[in-house]
């Protein structure tokens, strides 16, 4: 069993065909930082500098920066499972979800595969066409389902409509996810994963409360964390993350649990969580760390519904 | 090939031998299957756990089982034949709603070995239902809130899973899923053996990406005389771009001889009705369940329709609920109006829920349909009860009205989804019954018996623009028979089903098919 630690960081970007996924593609692995490898749909919309090619190989393009990019088109499994197989090559993965596709029903394969954590949902969204494509009655449920659950919302292509219309475009993003962190975006402003984690005003994952750069709208996160020296039990637990409030956007981290020898992971991100084993009997105790949005309730509200977990 | 009578034939021909082994037979066109998949010859690497007779490629009669005891009984059975106790147990086949909706849990596969893993693949080949010690060993056995592992009330997994994040983690955890991994010369013969024992010359595999090594095994098959069938391939579109799907299938081409035809590419639009994910139009699913799902992006696909039908290439597009199938129809309208092509034969694959006027709208375009009647048996209570309601359900895979509007169609199977056999299918359109016994539309939708057969051969070969070669038995054609034990056209349409078929005849080649 792999330990926790060496977990593979792993970000899944979604979003309808046409929000800008290929640019937001080709931003992270131009200015990557570290060695990543990505797994796209089609090589031939990944618009790769030729400078950049290493080599060139059919289902694979290495690049001189240490980033791979995988097609996946003998199969999203397989490709997944060789980019794991290749255990430590790479510091992090980045699965683009199809144009149609739930990138949630991605994310969750981080929650449950130890050789992997969840870094982020990252869903992009057309701020043109968002209104008039969630209306749609062909594809209005499949563009809602899409960010649904996701972590950040990049509200894309804003320099193509006015200011009235972005407002719009905003407001009903946020009614369908209103925990998400949205970002407004354009071709020639999109973050790279560098920036969304060194600013974390951008990202609730590394947040410390503090303002997005976006010059009039201001988004903040509130982080909680809960240490203790006991354990859990384990159906206790599962009702008592059930009973956490909706502005706890994730939580993660390490904690024991009664009969068992071995620590655990435990991750959350919205209503979904996981247990897997951490495969180290170092670590004693509980140690979680949750972000939630600015209405996350009082950390003595949360610390109680977890106490009542305690074996 | 040649025909006629002994005068005829033989008249100038000098000295020769007659070979008179069919005298007691009857011979008609061997049949085609224009919608199966290799998978058929794969999945009988494992024990058959559905509730259907099926006939394994060795051509032994694998009983249905109607019951969890059953199941439980046959997964001990197959355990007990693998010497190593750390082995994973597969089976295939299974599918509640054949069983009365009874569920096959955790609990009831823990009977058979908790200590062996045991994963049981449904007939759909999107579920499984694992054992205990599977969920333990992926970490899956909870407490967990993952979509797709389902808990029973009282929060704990029944062991039953869907969707990608716990395929990917149990597969990884066991080394590999048995049912993707590289293709062998076993699998491809098992296929070929299948197809013999049904009578089936010409057949399919709807769906594939075509790697190097399934291309290198199809060449090497397709040479040796004692391979009974002619392959065709489809390119999958999804593992493609346009542009290199059609560089593929050109390059492909080349490699094209009697017995193996690359050409033509598939195009998945939607998901299944019976899983409630076919995008169907009002009033939707008859119990309320929501929509089903896109698998290529409604605005993409008239893009990817035209790229194909300008290039000249045919597309056999997969389409089970009618909104799927208006979609299709309006793609291709789209690629005809910018570049009319004379004799496309784009052909709807499954094109279970369409009516009239979609049917005529096939008709105005040029469109070719391949209707799954095999479905109106084994799931038209289930669409009758469930997803599409009476009314609709009556006109499930409406091959009457095909017939009457002049659309050209053939009838298929799925295989392995339901048991390849064009005899059964042929049955299914021509008697229109569901396994529970109830008749669905026969009054408007059933085929005659010439009609049916004529689905299974030349109405199928014309789908795959094979009709100059195969699918009837004309001068210059390849001479391919299915030999069966009676007439087709003397039996009770009841009993058409249970004809016996000897074997058949590829190219001038007999094989006997194997069996009992």
């Amino acid at each position: 069993m792999i330990a926790a630690q060496a977990a593979i960081p792993m970000t899944v970007v979604g979003g309808f065909l046409g929000a800008g996924k290929t640019t937001f593609l080709n931003r992270l692995i131009s200015e990557a930082e570290g060695r990543y490898a990505v797994l796209v749909n089609d090589f031939g919309a990944i618009n790769v500098d030729a400078n950049l090619i290493a080599h060139h190989d059919g289902t694979t393009i290495a690049l001189t920066n240490g980033c791979v990019c995988c097609s996946v088109g003998g199969g999203f499994i397989e490709a997944l499972g060789g980019l794991l197989d290749a255990g430590g090559k790479f510091d992090h993965i980045i699965v683009e979800a199809s144009g149609v596709g739930d990138p949630w029903r991605i994310a969750e394969i981080a929650l449950v595969e130890p050789m992997l954590r969840l870094n982020a949902t990252i869903v992009l969204v057309d701020a043109a066409r968002i209104e008039m494509l969630l209306a749609d009655p062909q594809v209005g449920a499949t563009v809602r389902s899409q960010f649904e659950r996701c972590d950040v919302v990049l509200l894309n292509k804003i320099d193509l409509i006015d200011r009235l219309s972005l407002e719009r475009a905003r407001d009903v993003v946020e009614q369908v996810c209103s925990n998400a962190c949205v970002i407004e975006t354009s071709q020639a402003s999109m973050p790279n994963l560098a920036s969304l984690h060194q600013r974390p005003a951008r990202s609730p994952f590394y947040a410390q409360p503090c303002a997005v750069d976006s010059a009039d709208h201001e988004i903040t996160f509130r982080r909680w964390s809960y240490q203790r020296d006991g354990q859990f039990d384990r159906s206790r637990l599962a009702l008592a993350l059930a009973a956490l409030p909706p502005e706890l956007l994730r939580l993660k981290g390490a904690c024991r649990l009664a009969g068992e020898a071995n620590s655990a992971l435990l991750q959350m991100a919205g209503r979904a969580w996981s247990l897997t084993d951490a495969g180290s009997e170092e670590s004693s105790g509980i140690a979680l760390v949750g972000i939630g949005t600015t209405s996350l309730p009082d950390r003595l509200e949360l610390d109680d519904i977890l106490d009542h977990a305690l074996a | 090939m040649a025909v006629g009578s002994y005068e005829e034939i033989c008249a100038d021909a000098g000295a020769i031998e007659v070979d008179r082994r069919f005298a007691d037979k009857i011979l008609l066109p061997g049949f085609v299957e224009g919608h199966s998949h290799i998978m058929e010859g794969i999945v009988w690497t494992m024990p058959y756990v559905g509730a259907g007779d099926r006939r394994s490629p060795e051509g032994l009669l694998v009983q249905g089982i109607r019951d969890v005891e059953g199941i439980i009984e046959r997964l001990r059975e197959a355990a007990d034949k693998l010497s190593d106790p750390d082995t994973p147990l597969f089976a295939w086949g299974f599918d509640p709603l054949h069983i009365g909706g009874q569920q096959l849990t955790r609990w009831h596969l823990d009977q058979v070995s908790t200590t062996r893993p045991i994963m049981v693949i449904h007939a759909s080949f999107h579920i499984s239902n694992v054992n205990t010690l599977i969920l333990d060993r992926a970490g899956l056995l909870g407490p967990i809130d993952i979509s797709g592992v389902v808990v029973d009330e009282d929060g704990r997994p029944t062991g039953e899973l869907q969707g990608i994040a716990a395929r990917f983690r149990v597969f990884r955890m066991l080394g590999g899923n048995p049912l993707s991994a590289n293709l062998t010369t076993d699998d491809v013969n098992r296929y070929a053996a299948s197809a013999c024992i049904q009578g089936v010359t010409t057949i399919t595999d709807l769906h594939s990406d075509l790697p190097d090594n399934t291309v290198d095994l199809y060449r090497a098959a397709a040479e040796r005389d004692d391979f009974p069938i002619r392959l065709v391939p489809a390119l999958a579109s999804a593992s493609h771009s346009p542009d290199d799907g059609i560089a593929k299938i050109e390059r492909l081409k080349q490699e094209n001889r009697p017995k193996l035809h690359f050409g033509i590419v598939k195009l998945v639009i939607d998901g299944s009705i019976q899983g409630f994910t076919a995008r169907v139009r009002w009033p939707g699913y008859h119990n309320g369940a929501s929509n089903g799902l896109w698998y290529v992006a409604p605005e993409e696909l008239p893009r990817i329709v035209e790229r194909y039908h300008r290039a000249g290439i045919q597309l056999h597009i997969h389409t089970n609920g009618d909104e799927a199938t208006e979609l299709a129809l309006d793609a291709i309208e789209a690629a005809q109006t910018a570049m009319p092509r004379p004799d496309h034969r784009h052909t709807l694959q499954h094109c279970q829920m369409a009516d009239a006027a979609l049917f005529r709208r096939m008709r105005a375009l040029g469109v070719c349909v391949n209707l799954f009647a095999n479905h109106v048996y084994y799931w038209g209570d289930s669409h009758y009860e469930q997803t599409m309601g009476p009314e609709r359900a009556h006109r499930l895979n409406a091959t009457g009205t095909a017939q009457r509007i002049g659309v050209p169609y053939a009838i298929h199977s799925d295989a392995p989804v339901t048991p390849l056999g064009p005899l059964f299918t042929a049955w299914c359109a021509v008697n229109r019954v569901s396994s529970g016994g109830r008749v669905l539309g026969r009054e408007t939708e059933a085929l005659t018996v010439a009609q049916a057969l004529a689905g299974v051969t030349i109405g199928a070969a014309y789908t795959l623009k094979l009709d100059h070669v195969v699918g009837s038995i004309e001068v210059g054609k390849f001479a391919d028979f299915a030999v069966l034990e009676e007439d087709p056209f003397e039996v009770v349409p009841e009993g058409l089903k249970d004809i016996p078929v000897w074997g058949t005849v590829v190219g001038g080649h007999v094989h006997k098919a194997p069996g009992e």
